[in-house]
């Protein structure tokens, strides 16, 4: 259900490109970009960088096939896996065709004044590695067009700290796996309070152990049960501060 | 409430479909148990002295219906050649895959079921339990199932990729795991313990449906022949979701289903005519953030559910039992298998 509404909102941002692409007339641009979001649903990492060599030799906008074709096939990914039809190796597969494009797209993305997305700050608390789970996410943060500060895996509570302070305002996504670890979490709120950033940003936590309950317990804004709701949470918020 | 029965004669009698005193009850006490006597995870995890005291002191402290040894889902893979490491106080990461690239399997030794890595920790934990509590209790390995230990040789992720990119090779390590596995389930009847098994990778939260079938229900099925064999009923603990194959978890042999992220009355509504239900209060939320009156009142929804199942019903976590949960937590779970009358 919020999954349609944040399909909608994505929709409707798209919709720029879409008048665009009927006054231009250029309907091989939308054929490329159906072709990438067809590439990354299908697993098909040949025919995704193929797609996207195509559209820098054609002299397409890589911004725009990133968020009209790469995006659009990682939301019907994530449509899939939500709904129980992709699991963990399908994501992998459709997020591998996804990077091999947006690496051959990404040195042609022209820069935006001020158009970038919210900055996100994301990591595995300290103690923990693992992190197929926040990779999953980062990937859908970004393909939502969030501009991502990945910190890795093993990330000590400073480490968060420093980077907020460095961006200035936004969101921290953090994430475990292991129970032992979850204290981290409660101490980088405190640790954001006591910089007095708080207030610049929002928090999510996410992960195996960690709950809406451990969420409210160390005054988290929001807990993501999943890499979707992850990304319907951060866009909420992004709307929010527009 | 006084139990009758000691843990021994009520999983005896339950499981061979006679009268009990009281619904069996079996927390998924783990890594937790190094906790009940002072010790660090990596103690517990390498050291069978460690191992085998914290398991009696936990069992002697919550008098839960089976004992349950296990540290983590790697030993099998690190008994193959998968590096771990182990933080002072926590259970053991990955470190390098034993499988990093394809050839190196046919490098691997078959590695000995008996002592290779931990395996050999892990044996005398039970011999210990077995000793000092075996006749009042029941001693069980929850031993991780060839699917598993495939993505602890790989790499979870590498396993992942190798389902649709290297099929051949992923059917081999699952292979070369499962030939392990036999060998430790019979080093652990030899012990004295049940070997049991736990397959989490292969949890509906991770792979499809149609990579279950195909990847890990044929090992887990081969292992059930070895464990039957051997006289012991057939354990599988899958935690995650398990809506969507539930019923082939049943159609593994297992006598009994542990289970996490699914309402026991679909599981019965799915299985319960064929195999015991064993689940399922929630560990996280409940047991190591709930209150003891949380506990008690979603144990007995779960007897409520399931108490009643034709194949039968065992109290238990989800999932492992949170290393920090507080102690007053598990009491009242068993406290409420003791205030159960049907």
């Amino acid at each position: 259900m919020l999954s349609r509404l944040f399909y909608r909102a994505r929709a409707c941002k798209g919709e720029t490109e879409v008048e665009k692409d009927k006054t231009c007339g250029d309907a091989r641009r939308a054929e490329l970009f159906a072709d990438l979001a067809a590439a990354v649903d299908g697993m098909d990492e040949q025919g995704a960088v193929a797609a996207a060599h195509a559209v820098v030799e054609e002299g397409i906008d890589a911004y725009e096939a990133i968020t009209g074709g790469l995006s659009k096939g990682m939301q019907t990914v994530s449509d899939k896996y939500e709904t129980g039809v992709y699991f963990v190796p399908e994501i992998l597969l459709c997020a591998d065709a996804m990077y091999a494009a947006m690496d051959v797209l990404k040195p042609h993305i022209k820069a935006r004044g001020g158009g970038g997305g919210t900055a996100v700050v994301i990591g595995v608390i300290e103690g923990d590695i693992h992190d197929i789970g926040k990779n999953i996410v980062k990937l859908m943060l970004e393909a939502a067009g969030f501009r991502i500060h990945d910190l890795g895996n093993d990330v000590p509570v400073g480490a968060f700290v420093e980077k907020a302070r460095e961006i200035g305002s936004g969101i921290i996504a953090v994430s475990t796996l292991m129970s032992t670890t979850m204290p981290g979490m409660g101490r980088l709120i405190e640790s954001l309070a006591s910089a007095g950033l708080r207030e610049d940003f929002q928090v999510m936590i996410g992960g195996g152990p960690v709950s809406a309950s451990f969420a409210e317990k160390i005054g988290a804004d929001a807990h993501g049960a999943n890499a979707m709701e992850a990304v319907r949470i951060a866009a909420a918020w992004e709307e929010a501060r527009v | 409430m006084k139990d009758e029965m000691t843990p021994r004669e009520r999983m005896s009698a339950f499981l061979a479909g006679k009268e009990i005193d009281r619904p069996p009850c079996v927390p998924l006490i783990l890594n937790h148990a190094a906790r009940v006597i002072g010790e660090k995870i990596s103690r517990f995890a390498r050291d069978p002295a460690v191992m085998g005291a914290a398991n009696v002191a936990a069992w002697r402290r919550y008098g839960q219906d089976l004992i349950t040894i296990f540290t983590d889902t790697a030993v099998l893979a690190e008994a193959m050649g998968t590096q771990l490491y182990f933080p002072e106080d926590d259970v053991s990461r990955f470190k390098s895959p034993a499988v990093a690239e394809p050839e190196d399997l046919d490098r691997l030794e078959p590695p000995d079921p008996r002592s290779a890595a931990r395996l050999g920790v892990l044996l005398e934990a039970v011999r210990r339990c077995v000793d000092e509590v075996g006749d009042e209790v029941f001693v069980s390995v929850c031993i991780p199932a060839p699917f598993s230990t495939a993505a602890a040789v790989r790499g979870t992720a590498t396993l992942a990729r190798d389902l649709y990119k290297h099929r051949d090779l992923a059917r081999a390590i699952i292979d070369r795991a499962m030939v392990l596995t036999q060998g430790f389930c019979e080093a652990v009847h030899e012990a004295g313990g049940i070997p049991a098994l736990v397959d989490p990778v292969a949890s509906g939260s991770v792979i499809s449906r149609k990579a279950f079938e195909e990847f890990a229900l044929p090992g887990i099925r081969r292992i059930f022949d070895t464990v039957r064999g051997l006289g012991w009923p057939a354990i599988l603990h899958i935690c995650g979701r398990t809506s969507g194959i539930i019923d082939l978890m049943a159609d593994s042999g297992a006598a009994v289903l542990s289970i996490d992220q699914i309402t026991l009355s679909e599981a019965r509504e799915k299985v319960g005519e064929r195999v015991c239900l064993m689940g399922n209060v929630r560990p996280t939320e409940t047991l190591l953030e709930g209150a003891p009156e949380t506990v008690r009142a979603e144990a007995l929804q779960c007897l409520e559910d399931a108490a009643g199942s034709p194949a039968g019903f065992i109290l238990a976590s989800g999932c492992e039992v949170p290393i920090e949960t507080p102690p007053h937590n598990i009491d009242a779970l068993m406290a409420a298998a003791r205030e159960w009358r049907a």
